[in-house]
């Protein structure tokens, strides 16, 4: 599904990929981690030309992305959904403005946008804040918010860059098994990158580890899972006391 | 005078506040020469005391209106300052959207022209408005010395028959109903801006 031949790409004195080929199988969700500056964040956005490689080809879905006009580019990313770390919605749309935005640059026919909008809403969980604006929202629910924009245009491919990184690990939970069911319901090809193990683990089916800018393995793995973690206060002291000594301040 | 200074603030330095932002180092249309030509053209006009601009402006003043005196005339040089005014202060809104909703766009597959109206626009609008309204005050105050062009103008009347004529309590009311202006102007504004802001 995603082929990445040869890529390298280095910014002023700063080798940040070198020379790294990578394939994805559709139906996966593989994962790419690495230290910070292993250069994962930039192979991610190599695969939608965010980051333009130096050297190197692209292939996504049979387009040679690397060889398309802008024009066609532009075309092809439309299925290519991307979620970030800090969400980047429009935070003066609402949460339905957000998602109906992609399909106006689909040119998604303009009668079917409100229900495919609610539609996708409904997918992620939030088809009663419509009408909210992104700073009414959680953490969690922006990311929701992000991935049901992505959805909107039925994408090929899910790019996920740190989709976690900045929620807490049960609302980290939640948006996993949003992603894990895109995955099984849509067969939506997602690639994570995250330096949390515990999220690489959780879902994915083959993982990349990175080291300074090359591939250092690719391993195939069985997902254990999302292990739902309780967010009650008892439940963190638990874990905090696990392991004896504890002293009561 | 000030509305056409204002419509040239929107329909000129809008976009070339835009351009300004999008020629920058590391956005979507990083262009140096333009930038530099720009930025350059923009500084060199502001730093004219608008005294000597008007002045300065006079022979092109006249190839365009065909006379260098009046009210319309007067329009040119006003318009110019307004242009150089209000695309800085676009340029400084634009800076303050996130880079990553832009990203978001790109990765979207949004064309240079849906990034700015769909995406750049609409977070950057409560700034621009606000831009507008401390551009549109600066305009006010520009356009009382018209009248050494013949511009006319409420400054223009206080200076003339208020202080030349030694007609104080003339020059007070120029300035209080000036002073009345502005505050509604800005408090009109404020109050849009923060209508519209829901970050």
């Amino acid at each position: 599904m995603i082929t990445l031949h040869n890529i390298s790409k280095s910014y002023s004195c700063f080798q940040a990929i070198n020379s790294v080929s990578l394939s994805v199988g559709r139906g996966e969700i593989h994962g790419i981690i690495g230290a910070s500056g292993a250069g994962k964040s930039t192979l991610l956005r190599v695969m939608n030309l965010l980051e333009k490689p130096d050297e190197g080809e692209v292939e996504i879905n049979g387009q040679i992305l690397t060889k398309l006009s802008r024009k066609d580019l532009r075309q092809a990313r439309k299925s290519i959904g991307m979620i970030f770390q800090h969400f980047n919605l429009v935070a003066n749309k609402t949460v339905s403005d957000n998602v109906a935005v992609s399909l106006e640059l689909a040119k998604f026919p303009r009668k079917v946008r409100p229900s495919r909008v609610e539609e996708c809403l409904q997918f992620v969980g939030l088809s009663n804040y419509m009408d909210k604006y992104p700073a009414q929202l959680s953490g969690g629910q922006k990311q929701r918010v992000a991935i049901a924009r992505a959805l909107a245009n039925n994408p090929q491919v899910l790019l996920c860059d740190e989709p976690t990184s900045s929620l807490d690990p049960n609302t980290s939970g939640e948006i996993l098994t949003v992603l894990q069911n895109i995955n099984r319901s849509f067969g939506v090809t997602i690639v994570i990158v995250s330096h949390e193990m515990e999220v690489i683990k959780s879902i994915c089916n083959r993982v990349t580890v990175m080291s300074e800018g090359q591939v250092y393995d690719t391993v195939s793995i069985q997902p254990k899972g999302i292990g739902m973690m309780n967010n009650s206060p008892k439940f963190f002291v638990d874990q905090l006391t696990k392991d004896g000594d504890v002293g009561h301040a | 005078m000030v509305g056409v200074s204002i419509a040239a603030a929107v329909l000129v330095g809008l976009p070339v506040g835009t351009l300004l932002f999008l020629c920058r180092k590391g956005q979507i249309f990083e262009n140096r020469i333009i930038f530099s030509i720009l930025n350059l053209l923009v500084n060199i006009i502001r730093s004219f005391p608008f005294l000597l601009l008007v002045v300065f402006l006079i022979p092109f003043t006249r190839m365009l209106i065909g006379t260098a005196i009046g009210t319309t005339a007067a329009t040119v040089p006003l318009s110019i300052i307004a242009i150089a005014h209000y695309s800085r202060l676009v340029e400084q809104s634009l800076l303050d959207v996130p880079k990553g909703v832009m990203e978001a766009a790109i990765a979207m597959g949004a064309s240079v022209r849906q990034v700015i109206f769909k995406f750049l626009y609409v977070e950057a609008r409560s700034g621009l408005v606000l831009g507008l309204t401390t551009s549109i005050i600066s305009f006010i105050s520009y356009s009382t010395i018209m009248g050494v062009v013949g511009g006319g103008g409420i400054g223009d009347f206080a200076i003339r028959y208020g202080y030349q004529q030694f007609k104080t309590d003339l020059m007070m009311y120029m300035i209080i109903i000036m002073v009345i202006l502005v505050q509604l102007i800005q408090f009109t504004g404020t109050t849009v801006s923060r209508m519209i802001d829901k970050r």
